[in-house]
């Protein structure tokens, strides 16, 4: 078996391992005697992407956003509407389900409530080794204890963890356990759908410190995925903001913290409460909430809450376009970071 | 709004409170002595982690305690009163007239089947005195505002002996409703009335909410996590309508949170609890810039900070303790960098060190 580590040895560096395009997942909503459907609720609607090997990109958004969405089609967990995803050269979408074992073996999730996805009535050696025998990764169960006593170290746990039920563990605890089951097959991609949001801020600290440990160690790629845009930027290489099902904005993290070009973007950074009461900060409120995702606004789907909108954003929808470093979908040319220290 | 602490006696004092569980468990002592001080038209922040007691505070302050809870020790001091010895009877009273309460999450304390209007209406119609007051306003300047009674309530109102037709009732509730909404930023008031809670967004059940707990004039208005179910543009807005409100009402806030940050933007002040006790109260300045408890200290380091980002967080080690068996002395001690020996042997008492910072930790 390769392990994480090794599969960069042979391939150079930064290449690219995920590539989304055009990805779409729609929910139909089906009503009357015959289940008709009548419309869509568009969850990811038309999302293009790609990562890098070794890299985090963190997603961003508010809920209904359609950042979940995302990370479970890209696995194939819910079935995908159109577009393609390519993994290691793979089309995930189109991929048979001979294809599919290996390629799930490469990519992992990591769930955001680690009290639903651990199975209650396993103990942690079992549910390490069920992984591990799906995905044919040892031979035997004795293998596997050692593998797994491994594992559970490189999470912070150790071997007298390993007949334990998940409810004798904190959340923390668990969301270690989840990682260690997640690790178990040597993955090269991980997605992290908010992974710390059930867990208090003292422990937070402890599983992002752990990721940040394994991505260097194994050689991990991120898929992060959170709400918490404090969490993102102390996580991520670039960060793609979305809203309504696409993306409107990604860029490298600093630059999208510091000079936004979408002023969605802008404004849900202005949003975020600073950990210092003494941090200048200009109030610019983003004004209503977000629109439902079945009657998604015509042209610009930000436009009914921009200050900015102009004709042309109410009647055709910007597409995402490189602008000075950055990927926006915007027609206004507006540099916030101008901006943001005028507000100052 | 200034800092008034050491000015003025405060509105409510909480003095050594305890709370215990029973549970099949054995006794959860929820609250160690609880010490907490609430100033005249202050923002107190109450910040914590989940299972330090913040809650239990409120619901001990407000009277709904679950049935296997009980009050072993301590006192809660509003009006001359110990609000831990009131009957239920007295405790209701006091939630409808001087305690008002926002909770997490809005769509559990509304209604389903009521609109807006019934809602709110509800909470004018119960009170009378709030009414004629409204009227007698009208009276004397042809139109009244809510905000004019947020102005004029004092406790030794013109006692009337009044009554208002069913009508005038009716009418002069249905003007506060409007007028309140607006003052919650609610958009085209008079549409939302109408409305039942589940046509309502996240934000606007929560300024809903708000609005029902303004309308009863409190003395002191309690946020439990009132934020927390919001995305982060929804919850700048209502942290921006709260910051307003608190110069137009004429309440202390109570606000409870598990969020330092969210702490930061609107407190006057910041108590810190841990393991059912406060380990730490002083202005949010000064928590921000010198915080004196290790745990305090700690906690800011582990919080991801986009003005001043680092390649690793400070992690405390160790888990929250168990509350069924606490450890002795102070109990942050196990998971403390700076323990000492006496630090497993009593618990440290909350002192003032400086002026208006004060600390339980014998470091200091």
């Amino acid at each position: 078996m390769k392990s994480p580590a090794t599969y960069t040895e042979n391939e150079t560096k930064n290449e690219e391992l995920l590539r989304v395009k055009d990805f779409k997942v729609w929910f139909p909503i089906r009503s009357g005697v015959l289940q008709r459907t009548i419309g869509y609720v568009k969850a990811v609607d038309g999302v293009g992407c790609s990562v890098k090997k070794g890299e985090t990109l963190g997603v961003v958004g508010e809920s209904g956003s359609g950042k979940t969405t995302l990370a479970r089609g890209i696995l194939k967990l819910i079935k995908p509407t159109s577009g393609k995803v390519y993994f290691d050269g793979i089309d995930v979408v189109k991929a048979n389900r001979r294809q599919m074992k290996s390629v799930r073996r490469k990519m992992q999730i990591i769930f955001q409530d680690p009290y639903a996805s651990l199975d209650p009535r396993q103990t942690i050696s079992s549910i390490l080794y069920e992984v591990m025998k799906l995905h044919g990764v040892v031979q035997n169960r004795s293998e596997a204890i050692k593998k797994s006593i491994e594992l559970l170290e490189k999470v912070g746990l150790s071997e007298e963890h390993l007949y334990r039920f998940p409810h004798e563990f904190s959340g923390g605890q668990r969301q270690r356990i989840a990682v260690a089951r997640a690790l178990a097959v040597n993955p090269a991609f991980l997605v992290l759908d908010e992974p710390t949001s059930f867990l208090d801020v003292s422990v937070q600290a402890s599983v992002l410190n752990l990721l940040k440990k394994l991505q260097r160690e194994f050689d991990l790629t991120y898929l992060f995925i959170t709400h918490n845009l404090a969490v993102v930027h102390h996580m991520s290489d670039y960060v793609a903001v979305m809203y309504l099902g696409k993306i409107v904005e990604l860029a490298d993290k600093n630059t999208i913290y510091h000079s936004p070009r979408h002023p969605y973007t802008f404004q849900l950074m202005a949003a975020v409460p600073l950990p210092d009461p003494e941090a200048k900060k200009k109030e610019v409120l983003l004004q209503g909430d977000v629109p439902s995702p079945v009657n998604i606004p015509p042209g610009c789907r930000f436009h009914p809450r921009c200050r900015y909108a102009t004709d042309r954003c109410r009647k055709e929808e910007p597409q995402l376009i490189r602008k000075n470093g950055h990927l926006v979908a915007c027609y206004q040319d507006i540099d916030f970071s101008v901006e943001k220290i005028a507000g100052e | 709004m200034s800092f008034k602490a050491n000015k003025e006696e405060p509105l409510l004092e909480i003095r050594n409170l305890k709370v215990n569980f029973h549970t099949y468990r054995g006794e959860v002592k929820a609250l160690n002595g609880v010490n907490l001080k609430l100033y005249p038209q202050e923002v107190l922040a109450v910040v914590g982690e989940s299972g330090c007691g913040k809650s239990v505070t409120m619901q001990t302050l407000i009277g709904l305690l679950p049935e296997n809870a009980y009050v072993p020790e301590g006192q809660i001091i509003f009006k001359g009163g110990d609000l831990t010895k009131k009957s239920k009877e007295h405790m209701r009273m006091l939630r409808a007239e001087e305690l008002a309460i926002v909770f997490q999450d809005p769509m559990t304390f509304l209604n389903p089947v009521l609109t807006i209007e019934s809602q709110l209406e509800e909470v004018f119609t119960l009170q009378k005195k709030l009414l004629i007051e409204a009227s007698n306003l009208e009276k004397t300047q042809g139109d009244v505002k809510f905000t004019d009674l947020l102005r004029e309530k004092s406790s030794d109102a013109p006692q009337t002996n009044r009554k208002l037709a069913r009508k005038e009732v009716k009418r002069i509730s249905k003007k506060l409703c409007v007028d309140i909404l607006n003052l919650v930023k609610l958009p085209d008031p008079e549409r939302i009335l109408k409305h039942y809670p589940f046509e309502l967004s996240g934000g606007m059940r929560q300024r809903a909410m708000i609005a029902m707990a303004l309308a009863r004039r409190p003395s002191i208005f309690i946020a439990d996590e009132i934020t927390t179910a919001l995305d982060v543009t929804i919850q700048a807005q209502v942290l921006h309508l709260l910051k307003e409100l608190r110069d137009k009402i004429a309440a202390s806030t109570l606000m409870v949170t598990h969020d330092l940050s969210v702490a930061a933007e609107v407190a006057d002040r910041i108590a810190v609890m841990y393991g059912g006790n406060v380990v730490e109260v002083t202005s949010t300045r000064q928590l921000f810039k010198k915080p004196l408890h290790p745990y305090t200290q700690l906690l800011l380091k582990a919080i991801p900070n986009i003005l001043n980002p680092v390649e690793t967080l400070e992690s405390i080690p160790g888990t929250v303790p168990e509350m069924v068996k606490p450890p002795p002395g102070c109990r942050f001690h196990p998971r403390c960098p700076f323990v000492m020996e006496n630090c497993s042997k009593d618990r440290p008492k909350l002192k003032e060190v400086e002026k208006g910072h004060e600390v339980a930790c014998y470091i200091y």
